[in-house]
């Protein structure tokens, strides 16, 4: 392998993964030969290796050139970035809160209330919050360097593209099968943290105590739960499939209606099944024994947890129902035009 | 130092807006792209390959030029020519390019 294809084919190995890489790398040599070939008529001596070292070095190292190839140099780019940052700041304030409100809670019901392990608690209530906010702000750049390259450019166009705003568009009503970008974007990015929490992260979903240098996890489900987890994944990942879809298409059709009707419906009767099930919150007077809690106090932190539970699970069950009733009215608006 | 920087920056942005219609203008011949580099070069404009490669890629990836590799002294070339497409919108270019000279004439004489 001469000079010259030593350097296509490191040109090459830095090229994006895209169509045509071979072509481009056929073109370069083919630049390259010609490029030498007019030096060597012009300096009037054959080419050697002193000529093609020149020559390559004029055209730049391969890395440079590759760059010059690639079509999408950003991982999110500027036209999604606003949104990105929009949503970074929701869920990260979300997180980082409700990470701070635990520690906090945690702080206040440990007993010595001041000293060394109050301190302690504190110092790991701020580490938790600041690995769970490393964590958010990962799994959301991920959403967004994924939806950056599976949604059409145009669409991408299409969050900042003020060509087509009208003025007068703020008189009329919303056209009702119009999707909210925004809140697409939202929900992809909220039901993937929800399914980062359920499958990477589940020892998030319990209590952590520090008690004499040790670190004791009590979990909040027993697994009676997680036996709906592949259900739950399921529900989760098909509605980010119809987020994605709804993105590219920018319009509800009659199938994504009767597939949002279809999931609402799932996850209804999941979460009623969930709650109809015995025994799924895992905290117990048992467990919680090795933590901080007196016996009387874990005793009513228990009766508090097993009777929340349902009341969380009803709210849930609430709003799941006026969506699916949503879902169903929308569907039959539809139909009936 | 800052304003030689300033200068070639400023330079080299109204290069590149004025490369795509260059390229066009001069491919109404089926042209390789070294050879369309030399005769951009001989009239006046000087581009760098980092710069017309990928453009003359993107511009047929857009659908404003057409391509073709030909066997030519045992050396395969990519020769691009205008595509129809390309052909309708130079006209368009070329008055707005008119109208931008006109207009800048007038503000600098």
């Amino acid at each position: 392998m001469n000079l010259i294809d030593r350097y296509v084919s490191e040109v090459g190995k830095n090229l994006p993964l895209l169509n045509g890489r071979e072509d481009i790398e056929k073109e370069l040599k083919s630049t390259l030969e010609d490029m030498l070939e007019d030096r060597a008529q012009s300096s009037g001596h054959a080419r050697d290796e002193a000529m093609e070292i020149e020559v390559l070095k004029e055209y730049g190292a391969p890395q440079k050139v590759a760059q010059t190839y690639n079509p999408h140099p950003y991982l999110i780019g500027p036209k999604m970035f606003p949104f990105y940052l929009f949503v970074l700041k929701i869920v990260l304030t979300v997180v980082v809160s409700v990470m701070l409100v635990l520690a906090g809670i945690q702080a206040a019901t440990d007993t010595p209330f001041m000293g060394a392990d109050f301190v302690k608690i504190i110092g790991q209530g701020l580490g938790s919050a600041l690995s769970a906010a490393i964590a958010a702000f990962g799994n959301v750049t991920l959403v967004f360097v994924i939806l950056e390259r599976v949604l059409p450019d145009k669409e991408i166009g299409g969050f900042d593209d003020e060509k087509d705003w009208d003025p007068a568009s703020l008189a009329k009503e919303p056209d009702p099968d119009s999707v909210s970008r925004s809140e697409l974007i939202t929900e992809i990015v909220f039901t993937f943290v929800a399914l980062a929490i359920l499958n990477i992260y589940p020892q998030w979903l319990g209590m952590f105590f520090f008690t004499e240098n040790e670190q004791v996890f009590i979990p909040m489900f027993t697994e009676k739960f997680f036996q709906f987890v592949p259900w739950i994944n399921v529900l989760l990942a098909a509605e980010i499939l119809l987020d994605i879809y709804l993105l590219r298409n920018a319009i509800w059709t009659r199938l994504t209606r009767l597939g949002k009707v279809v999931i609402e419906a799932s996850s209804l009767t999941l979460t009623v099944l969930i709650l109809r099930t015995p025994d799924i919150i895992a905290f117990s007077a048992e467990s919680l024994a090795g933590g901080p809690f007196p016996p009387e106090q874990a005793e009513v932190f228990v009766t508090i947890a097993t009777y929340m539970f349902p009341v969380i699970m009803a709210i849930v069950i609430i709003i799941q129902s006026i969506e699916l009733v949503k879902a169903v009215y929308r569907l039959f608006k539809m139909n009936a035009k | 130092m800052a304003n030689t920087e300033s200068l070639e920056n400023v330079v080299l942005e109204l290069r590149r807006g004025v490369i795509v219609l260059a390229a066009l203008s001069q491919l109404g011949a089926p042209e390789y792209g070294y050879s369309l580099l030399k005769k951009l070069s001989n009239l006046g404009l000087e581009v760098d390959q980092g710069t017309l490669y990928p453009l003359l890629r993107r511009l047929e990836a857009q659908g404003l030029l057409e391509s073709v590799w030909k066997l030519e002294e045992a050396r395969p070339r990519r020769y691009y020519v205008i595509s129809a497409e390309g052909k309708k919108l130079l006209p368009k270019m070329k008055k707005e390019w008119a109208g931008i000279v006109a207009v800048m004439d007038k503000m600098l004489s």
